[in-house]
Parts: structure tokens; sequence; C-alpha cells
């Protein structure tokens, strides 16, 4: 064990080194603490700059790509019902949650009356359908993940809602998280509206001025329907060079709010605190997690990986061996500050959450596990059997200076029982390739690899695209899908199934619960941590938040104000 | 000279056009792209997916892609971005006089700087002043150009806060020049002080060899001042071999646009192309790379024409004699 702290002792001044360097050295301050002062009376007026180091393309959902764009354009448009800050589905537009029929077939939505658009435009039912009508059109870019299977949108009256299924869509409350405005134009020219980069919204902020590469402004909009909301006279998106220089900024003031850190900015933003910094996190549902390859990587893309074994990974009992070497703890301790949760279940948490017993840590036993599973200990300190050594690649993202930590202290943690691991990084854009790029993902060229996916809020596209066996990538259906461990089993399958048939969120969360607890045992994937959602912030801006879903850090928006 | 020009106009078409097919080829060689962005959406469907792929033209062979984007530029339209969906032309238009204001500026001060410094140099050639001088030349040259961005804005804009880091304007100002030239001053900084070390060198180096000629001993013999004789007849022979390495410089100053923008964030192309190269922007990476290379191809094209007026002994289109 005295060699082991040693050795994350080392990884940790190497990271304390390296992060003085992206930052000056700033005084040692007691931990970062919440806002305190509890704030009384919101004061009026005032301008916030928040920096983001990615510029929106666009700020039409239609055709937004990444994240920085569904979070800046949802501080002009907003939908029926909306993710806030907890995780939880809450009515905006609509008055509350929508009903569901007994069938699973109709959800009925009640819309807040007298809402306008900021074009002075009246929000209806109408408003609705053509949102539908947009998501499924031709060039819309959007995810039409459960608008396709909507029959029809009716309209009994302005002010109701029925939206008709052909078949069940189980994680219906997802869907109208935005609202696109009948006037905001023409479908057949999609690409070329004034609506993409100017929004028309119920929101409580519209575009002011955009000039490309330096900074959005936003003013508020006058048609908003909460009376003297946004306290604010003036919202400033800054496109900032880079995070570090984020950090800068947020620490001498110069913006009030950044978007978009990482676990990796917890020293500096704990530094930061005397400075008046302090951070906003969300559970997203996410967790850093190993990822298996259950089929021989020499082979492209089998869809059989029990016709083609890998040659260490397909024995459960290495699995379960590498797993309880896995001092989860420390790495949450030494690296992150302790500040996350030790990762558990594919569904940590959110409404469906299923937690699981945390994973033993004892090499002991893993030891005893290889030895039962014939892989014997050589000279060198490396497992073998018949003539094959222990060795596997993990793979990253490269540049990603947490994880490349993350991966030195498991190198040191699987040597304990006679596993050798062989760091082999590569830059993001190749781990996340897609079929037709040769993504080695999709095409299960690797042994172990390292990265962030979870459920979200709704496990149900998440459990099927990652653990079900229709969604193996092969050649015949050409790389679809993200199970790239390969993993099949036909009770996970059913149940993922049924859960997709019904609405009714009590069994759903049972059958979930049991794909969860199925997974620990045939560990497809190691749970390493659970992942946040964090943007920093300056004290003295109240009421921010940040929220899981698409609005992110713009969640509070409405609210913000400035404490003097 | 006409055909000259006609020459010079077809090597250059040929030029850009070979760039072209190694960039596009490069460029979607490279695994990723746009459509990664949707890779780890669960709720993007299988059709959706098939959907955008047709929608950005990926869906075609690379050569067809190729043919297709040439065919369209060809006509005059380049394309529009596949992030923002405006057109090519608009999101380079934004940002171009961003760039030229921003390298021009560096530009000119670095021959300020290092034109009569370098002269100085030689004309004191060993004194205390040419060792100084070299010193510093010497340092200038060897400093990572991306490291000392860094510290200029760790310095002068975080510590000492004279001077901003980031941007082009003061968010919530009106635009006013003063206030603009306050944001260039790190910027042009950097870029000037780095690069006028390597042409106060070459000014040196350029100034000594005319010195020594017989026609700076004819110009002193027949009465010029001795500052007469170093403009007119030093100075101006010794910028002949400067022009041509300006003419190289500028691909290295629109490099240099890429990390000094992206430094401080300044909104120009080098920036929007980097960005959009990590994001997969094929229409606008190409463009950008198009128009990089136009420009240097023209400046290395002026560089020949500034020979004529520097040097009479050089004449274009006349091939020696044998």
């Amino acid at each position: 064990m005295i060699w082991r702290r040693t050795f994350l002792s080392l990884i940790l001044l190497t990271a304390v080194v390296m992060s003085a360097c992206a930052a000056p050295a700033a005084p040692a301050a007691a931990p970062a603490t919440d806002q305190t002062a509890a704030p009384s009376e919101p004061v009026r007026g005032g301008a916030v700059v928040v920096g983001t180091p990615q510029e929106p393309g666009v700020l039409n959902p239609l055709l937004a790509s990444s994240s920085i764009e569904d979070a800046i354009s949802s501080l002009t448009i907003e939908g029926l019902v909306q993710v806030d800050d907890q995780g939880n589905y809450v009515p905006v537009l609509a008055e509350a949650l929508p009903t569901i029929s007994e069938d699973g077939l109709l959800a009925t939505y009640k819309l807040k009356p007298d809402i306008k658009f900021s074009n002075g435009d009246p929000f209806t039912c109408a408003d609705v359908q053509f949102t539908v009508e947009a998501i499924l059109s031709d060039l819309s870019g959007a995810s039409t993940s459960g608008y396709n299977r909507i029959d029809a949108v009716e309209c009994p009256d302005d002010l109701t809602v029925e939206v008709y299924f052909s078949e069940v869509y189980a994680p219906y409350l997802r869907l109208f998280s935005y609202i696109i405005p009948r006037g905001a134009g023409d479908l057949t020219a999609l690409d070329a509206w004034d609506f993409n980069r100017n929004p028309i919204g119920t929101g409580a902020w519209i575009v002011k001025e955009w000039v490309a590469g330096d900074y959005i402004e936003f003013m508020p909009n006058p048609n908003y329907r909460e009376a003297g909301k946004p306290y604010l006279d003036s919202l400033i998106v800054k496109i900032l060079p880079s995070r570090e220089v984020g950090m800068q900024l947020l620490g001498s003031g110069e913006i009030k709010a950044l978007w978009d850190i990482t676990e990796a900015d917890f020293p500096a933003l704990e530094s930061m605190a005397a400075q008046g910094v302090s951070y906003a996190g969300a559970q997203t549902g996410e967790n850093e997690l190993l990822l298996f390859n259950f089929a021989d990587p020499a082979v492209d893309a089998p869809a059989d990986a029990s016709a083609n074994p890998h040659p260490i990974l397909n024995d459960v009992r290495v699995r379960e061996a590498i797993q309880l070497a896995i001092d989860k703890q420390e790495i949450v301790d030494t690296l992150l500050y302790g500040n996350v949760n030790v990762g558990t279940t594919v569904i940590p948490n959110g409404t469906f959450a299923c937690p699981q017993p945390p994973s033993e840590f004892n090499v002991e036993k893993a030891n005893a596990l290889l030895d039962t599973a014939g892989w014997t200990l050589g000279a060198d300190g490396i497992r073998e059997k018949d003539g094959v050594k222990m060795e596997l690649k993990i793979t990253t993202t490269s540049g990603n200076l947490l994880r490349e930590q993350t991966e030195q202290v498991l190198v040191e943690m699987l040597k304990a029982i006679g596993l050798n691991l062989i760091i082999e990084n590569v830059p993001s854009d190749v781990l996340f390739a897609g079929w037709d790029s040769n993504g080695m993902r999709k095409h299960g060229q690797f042994d172990i690899l390292l990265y962030t996916t979870g459920p979200f809020l709704d496990p149900d596209s998440h459990l099927y695209q990652n653990y079900h066996s229709n969604n193996i990538p092969t050649a015949e259906n050409e790389g679809a899908g993200s199970n790239y461990s390969r993993y099949v089993n036909a009770d996970v399958d059913a149940w993922i199934d049924e859960a997709a048939s019904i609405t009714d969120v009590e069994q759903r969360r049972a059958l979930y619960c049991q794909v969860a607890a199925q997974i620990n045992q045939d560990l497809p994937r190691v749970f390493l941590y659970e992942r946040l959602l964090l943007s920093g912030y300056r004290t003295e801006l109240q009421n921010f938040k940040v929220s899981p879903g698409p609005s992110d850090f713009t969640w509070g928006a409405a609210d913000w104000w400035l404490a003097q | 000279m006409l055909e000259y020009l006609i020459r010079r106009l077809l090597q250059g078409t040929i030029t850009l056009v070979a760039i072209s097919i190694i960039v596009f080829g490069l460029a979607s060689a490279y695994p990723g792209g746009i459509m990664n962005a949707y890779e780890e959406n669960p709720d993007v469907t299988a059709e959706d997916y098939a959907r955008l792929r047709a929608k950005y033209g990926l869906d075609e062979p690379v050569p067809m892609r190729y043919v297709r984007w040439l065919g369209s530029v060809l006509t005059g339209d380049w394309g529009n971005s596949f992030v923002s969906r405006r057109p090519v032309l608009q999101e380079i238009g934004d940002r171009l006089g961003n760039t030229l204001l921003l390298m021009g500026t560096a530009l000119i001060v670095t021959l300020l700087i290092a034109i009569p410094l370098g002269v100085i140099s030689a004309l004191r050639q060993y004194s205390m002043v040419d060792t100084a001088l070299t010193a510093l030349a010497f340092a200038g040259n060897s400093l990572p150009v991306f490291w000392f961005g860094l510290l200029l804005i760790m310095v002068f804009s975080v510590w000492l806060g004279w001077f901003p880091g980031s941007g082009m304007t003061t968010l919530g100002k009106p635009f006013s020049i003063p206030d603009l030239l306050w944001h260039m001053v790190l910027p042009v900084t950097m870029l000037a002080l780095v690069t006028a070390a390597g042409y106060m060198r070459y000014m040196r180096s350029a100034m000594l060899d005319v010195i020594g000629q017989d026609y700076m001993r004819t110009a002193r013999s027949k009465g010029l001042t001795e500052t007469q004789v170093n403009v007119r007849h030093g100075l101006r022979n010794a910028l002949i071999p400067l022009v041509t390495l300006l003419a190289f410089e500028i691909p290295l100053l629109f490099g240099g646009a890429l990390y000094t923008e992206t430094i401080f964030a300044w909104p120009g192309m080098g920036r929007l192309f980097y960005e959009r190269a990590v994001k997969g922007d094929m229409p606008v990476v190409m463009a950008c790379v198009i128009i990089f290379s136009a420009l240097t191809i023209l400046a290395m094209f002026l560089a020949d024409l500034a020979y004529t007026v520097l040097d009479p002994r050089i004449q274009l289109g006349k091939r020696k004699a044998a």
C-alpha cells in the first residue's frame, strides 16, 4: 500500500504543478462554500457577462448539434415540459405535466393562458402542431425519437393539446422540451431562417446583437409572461478562447459565470473560493466508466462475441477480478477531491434511479478468482494462460488530464492482480468516430475504453442503445447502436423491451432496476464515478442553477440578479 | 508582361486546385467530423442519422463530394456552414477584416521595429548596441510564441490589469477606435516582437552585404552625406532580400493568426478556421484554406513585382539570354 500512496501523491503533485502552470498561483483558501447570505429582495438592473469557450452556431433547436446551442437557445425558447435543476420534469408552458391515457396512446396537455411570443404573436395549440411538423420536416436536424410515433396532434381548443401516438412511447415526458412558433418561417427554407440566429420565443431573453466570434448580447423579452422579470437589463454571452482563460476571468470578475467546467477544475475552483468563486453542479446520470470488449479485437465488428471471444475479457471472472482490484473510493478521494459519488449503477439518479450496492475492493479475492479461472502468475509478475499474457490496452481521449491520471492509477491498481494494463490513447474524434469513419468503438478494435456516458433523465433509449443485443454495431446494420461490449443477455433484452411498451413509472423503474442489477453481474462495464454537469459562477450572481436538461446553466436566467 | 501575368495566373490556379484536393482528401480521411456530434446521443435514431448524413452530403464517396464542392465553388457558391447554416462567405466576411487588421498592424509594427534596428546594428557592427540587439533577437527568436502570448496575458492583463487579454472591444461599451487599439496592444506585441527578431537579423546581414559594395564608395565619393548614402543607396538595396522574405512570411503570418486569435479570442479567420476544423465544418474549412492559399500566392506574385521596382536589373517575363 505504501508504494501506491507514494505513487498517488506523485500524480497529485504533477496535477498541482500543471494546474499551477495553467492558472496563476492563488492564495490558499477555505474550501468552496455555497452561497451563504440568503438573498432578500432582488436588485433590478445591471448587466451580466457569462463566458463560454464554444460559440453556438445556431440558436434554433431544430438545427442545434451541441450542448452550448441548447443552453443558449433556452434563454429565448421554452418548452411545454422542461427539466429543472433537480432533474425533475416540470411544466413550463403547460399548466401541469400531461395526463396519459390508460393505453398510453394519448397525452393531453393544458397550456398556460395569455402567453405571447417575443414578436407579439399569441402562443396556442397550433404552435405545438407546428413544432411536430417542423421536427419531422425534411431539413430538420432534430432528433425525431418519439415524435416519429405521433399520429396526430389535435387542438380541441387553443389551450388544449391532444397528442395521439401510434405506439407507446414510454419516455413521453421528454417530448416538447422546445416550441417552434408558427411564425418562425417556411419549413422548406429552414437553413435560411432569420430565426436560426435570432429566435422568437416565450423565454425571458431575446437576442439583441450577435458579433460573430466575439459575443452575443441578449435583452429582456418585452412580452415575457412574468411581470418584472428578468431582473437584469442585459445578459452577454462572451466567447472565450479557452476554459483556462475563462477561469482567470471568473477569478477577476470580468465574467460572472463560466459554462462547462469539469471535475478536473476542482483544485482551481477551491483556490478561488476566497475571490468569490463557486460552482453549481447537476447530476446527469452519467458515469465515468470502463467498457470491456467481449469480442476478439482482431475480428472486425463480429455480431456474435461468443463465436469470436476476447482472449482475456470474455470470461466474466476476469471482469469481476478487475472490478475487485479497483479502489474506486481512492480514485474519487485523490483525483476528484471527494467531490463526486463512487459509481455503482447504470442509473444513479433521476426519476428512475436504481441504487445498487457499491462494488467490493478486495485484491485477495480478485487474485483468488483469477487463479480459479486458470490465469497463473508468470515470473515477470504478469499472469498468463495457454500462452496468452494478461495484457490489455486501455484507451481514452488524449489530452484529458483527469482521464490520463485515472489510467495511471488503474495501471498501478491492476498490477496487483498481475494484469498489465497498457495505455494507448487517441484524440476524441478518433475514439468517438462513427462506423463510416472506421470508428474504433463501432468496429470493436479495443480492449478497454474509458469514457463517460449514461441515461440522462429517462433510461429508455440509453439502455436500449447500449445494452440491448439489437444494438451491436455490425456491417449488417451499418454500425447502428452503441452496444460496444457486444453484450448479449436475453433477460436484459426482454426487460428493456417490456419497459418501452408501458408508461407507468413504477413498473418501468422495477424493470430498469432488474437491468441495472444484471449489468453489475455480467459487467460489460464498470462504473468508476458519477459525473457532474458543472458551471462556475461568482457568488454575487443570485439564482445561478444548472439543470441536467438541455437548458443547462441558463435554467435560472429569468431570475438572475446581482447582489451588491 | 501580359504573357507573364497569364502564366502566373495559370500556375496559381493549378496550385490552388492541388491544395484543395490535398486538403479535402486529408480532412475527409480524418475520422469524425460533423456527424460526431450525433454519435453519443441515444435519441438520434438511425433514420435521423442517415437523413443528416445525406443533408450534409456525407453519404457520397469522397471524390464525388470533392467534384460537387469544386463545381459549386466555380459557380461562385461556397455552400453553407454545417455549424451555423449561414453562407460560408458571410461567415468569413464577418471575420476576414478583423484578421487583416490584426495581421496588417502586426506586420507594420514588425517592420517599424526590425528595419531601423537592423540598420543600426549593421552600421555599428560589433559595437555594444549591436551585441545587445543580437542577444535580444536570439532571445526573441527562441521564444515559443504560444507561451509568450500566455505570459503577456498573465503579466499585463491578469496581474497588472493594463491591457485586456481577450476580444476586440470592451463589452457593453459602444465601439471606439481607442478601445480597439487598446485591445490590439497585446496580440500585436506578441506577433511583432517574435517576428521582428528574425527580420532584424535579416536586415542586419542584408545591410552588411551592401555596405561593402563599390557603389556605396562611389556614392560617398560624389559627396553625398552619410545619411543619403545609407538610405538611398544602402537601405534601398538591402531591402530587396527583405521583400522576398516578406512574401514567404505572409503564410506564416496567417499561421500566426491561428494561434494569436485563438489565445486572445480575436474574432478573426484563424480562430474561425480552428474552431470549425475541430467541428468538421468542411465548407468553412475549405474556404479558409483556399483564401489563405490564394492570398499567399498573391503575396508571392506581388513580391516578384516589387523586385522590379526596387531593382531595375530584374525584368519580368524575359528569358535570360543564352
